[in-house]
């Protein structure tokens, strides 16, 4: 119970300080809008279903990198230690999660009405693209938060984030890519259920290694 | 001596398993096989010659003993009428086909066997395609030609690897790509294993030992998916052809290569220790899926994947076994050997790095 209060007072602290210092927020909005409008202008023309659906899941990824890596150098070592005194490391990592993905959640949502807008929009199921986009972001949330964690220790740490993290996304991106085929009509899958589990399942499997291995990677 | 068993033995099985392996997969003949034939259709009725084409056959040897036959599913047998030696490979079958085909479709599929006491039996399916003009199943049951019977068939020599028509002789790379692969998994697991050892105890050696198995593991999937390459070359006509297995190959090897960017990027030993132990955990979480799970659910022309078999006992028989298994075992023990030199190279170079003005007073 006092974890779920802490995680929750946590949570209120990321979306305050998100709030109060908006660059950073703001350059994730301009970075999406940037992005769509040079994959606009590359190509001219309303995109066909697939190469949307990739260039959709690009833009994302790319946007997510760049909203999660900050999550763990934002903020001093000194004020990160004096976290650590005051609640449960777990539930500042927990609490990281749940916003990383909520942010996430809020950056695929947008680049789906922008690109939408500009691009054409393909997608013939929205209420079911919405939910894969919230699988995806549980599983970005997960992965980007535990490798911020990871990449914060060192130096180049932007630089560091993507080189760790782009080849353990692949697994959950190329379920989310295969799934959205199927939310934009191009194709018809009858064992949808047997692809939504396994990305749980991965999502599972790695927010259970990186709640147990979190504590050795706060000590300092 | 016991002590020397403990301390060597298990180096000297590594090195003889592996040598074993690669001359036993070198050296052991394929059994005897069709390569090819000439005509692939005929006409029911028709008297066809057909020319066969064998690999490591015997038949001028075997002139005497020489046995053809065409089979039509399990039961319709129909033996050569008269077969011709042209020389050790060649030989030339002469049959009368029937005017009607059992079955109720207007092409007949035959499988081909040859037989002889040397080479011992061998048969290509689909080696004839028959068409007829009529469909009566009834009347070809009845006067199917009584010719003789496909009995006393010989098992030809006992030690050798099968043949099969697309693999040939790089049916033998199964003792190099396949063991290296499963070797470069075990690794991998022992370094797993290091990896939580370190973070339970904080001892730099295991730390090190998990940083020379990953290397050691690198090696091994590189070598893994070149000789993979080389067969694809030979099976697939590309070495490269974006296969998902092998984009999966070349993203695991990227999740390891990252490790060790990230190790070079940490200074402070404890750190970097404490650090890549908890990223090595977690790569290895996420590349079981990518390694196991995601090439079974979408297509691929590997062994194992989009349903196609993989060692079953359709692809690996007794023989195979006998060699396949000691060289899994063997690249496994020679691998961790290798991990074992890299840790002692290390270990004796932080020594020196860390006592750089000579060497310290030993007690």
């Amino acid at each position: 119970m006092r974890l779920a209060k802490e995680i929750w007072y946590l949570l209120q602290k990321e979306l305050v300080l998100e709030w109060r210092q908006r660059f950073a927020l703001s350059g994730i909005l301009l970075y999406v809008l940037s992005t769509i409008f040079i994959v606009y202008s590359g190509f001219q023309q309303k995109l066909a279903a697939p190469l949307w659906n990739v260039v959709f899941w690009i833009i994302m990824l790319f946007a997510s990198v760049n909203a999660v890596v900050k999550s763990f150098v934002q903020e001093s070592g000194y004020r990160q230690l004096y976290y650590y005194t005051l609640v449960d490391p777990l539930a500042l990592f927990i609490a990281k999660v749940v916003y990383n993905s909520m942010l996430l959640l809020f950056i695929g949502l947008l680049t789906l009405l922008v690109l939408g807008v500009v691009a054409g929009n393909p997608v013939t199921q929205p209420w079911m693209f919405m939910g894969i986009i919230g699988l995806g972001s549980m599983g970005f949330g997960i992965i980007f938060t535990f490798i911020s964690a990871i990449a914060a220790k060192a130096r180049h740490s932007a630089t560091l984030m993507a080189i760790l993290s782009f080849p353990l996304v692949i697994p959950v991106l190329m379920e989310l890519i295969k799934l959205s085929l199927i939310a934009l009509g191009f194709t018809q899958d009858t064992d949808m259920a047997q692809d939504v589990l396994i990305l749980l399942a991965i999502d599972l499997l790695l927010m259970g290694l990186a709640l147990i291995l979190f504590p050795f990677l706060w000590r300092d | 001596m016991k002590q020397w068993i403990q301390k060597k033995g298990w180096k000297l099985l590594g090195v003889v398993l592996v040598l074993y392996s690669i001359l036993m997969g070198m050296m052991v003949p394929l059994h005897s096989g069709i390569s090819a034939r000439h005509p692939l259709s005929a006409q029911a009725g028709d008297t066809t010659v057909l020319e066969i084409e064998g690999y490591n056959t015997h038949f001028a040897q075997a002139q005497d003993h020489l046995r053809v036959w065409l089979m039509l599913g399990d039961q319709w047998t129909l033996s050569a009428e008269h077969v011709a030696v042209v020389d050790e490979r060649h030989i030339k079958a002469t049959f009368i086909l029937p005017d009607l085909l059992p079955v109720d479709q207007q092409v007949g599929s035959f499988t081909l066997v040859v037989d002889n006491p040397i080479d011992g039996v061998t048969l290509l399916p689909e080696a004839l395609f028959v068409r007829q003009t009529q469909i009566d199943t009834q009347t070809a049951i009845a006067h199917w030609p009584q010719t003789d019977p496909m009995i006393e068939l010989h098992s030809g020599p006992a030690l050798t690897f099968p043949f099969r028509n697309i693999l040939r002789e790089t049916i033998r790379n199964t003792y190099f790509h396949v063991p290296m692969w499963f070797a470069m998994i075990f690794i991998f697991i022992g370094s797993v294993i290091y990896s939580l050892r370190y973070l339970r105890h904080q001892r730099a050696d295991d730390d090190r030992y998990a940083a020379a198995l990953t290397t050691t593991g690198i090696v091994l999937g590189i070598l893994g998916l070149f000789t993979g390459m080389v067969w694809a070359n030979y099976t697939w006509g590309r070495p490269w052809s974006g296969d998902i297995k092998q984009n999966m190959t070349a993203i695991a090897l990227l999740v390891y290569m990252a490790y060790f960017v990230l190790r070079f990027s940490l200074e402070d030993n404890e750190v970097r220790a404490r650090v890549s132990a908890a990223y090595n955990i977690f790569a290895f979480a996420a590349l079981i899926p990518l390694i196991f799970v995601i090439p079974r659910l979408t297509d691929s022309l590997h062994p194992g994947n989009g349903g196609n078999p993989a060692l079953g006992s359709e692809d690996l028989d007794n023989t195979m076994r006998l060699v396949f298994y000691p060289a899994v075992i063997g690249w496994t023990l020679i691998g961790y050997w290798m991990s074992q030199l890299l840790w002692r190279t290390n270990k004796l170079k932080a020594y020196l790095e860390a006592y750089e003005d000579g060497p310290p007073q030993l007690k």
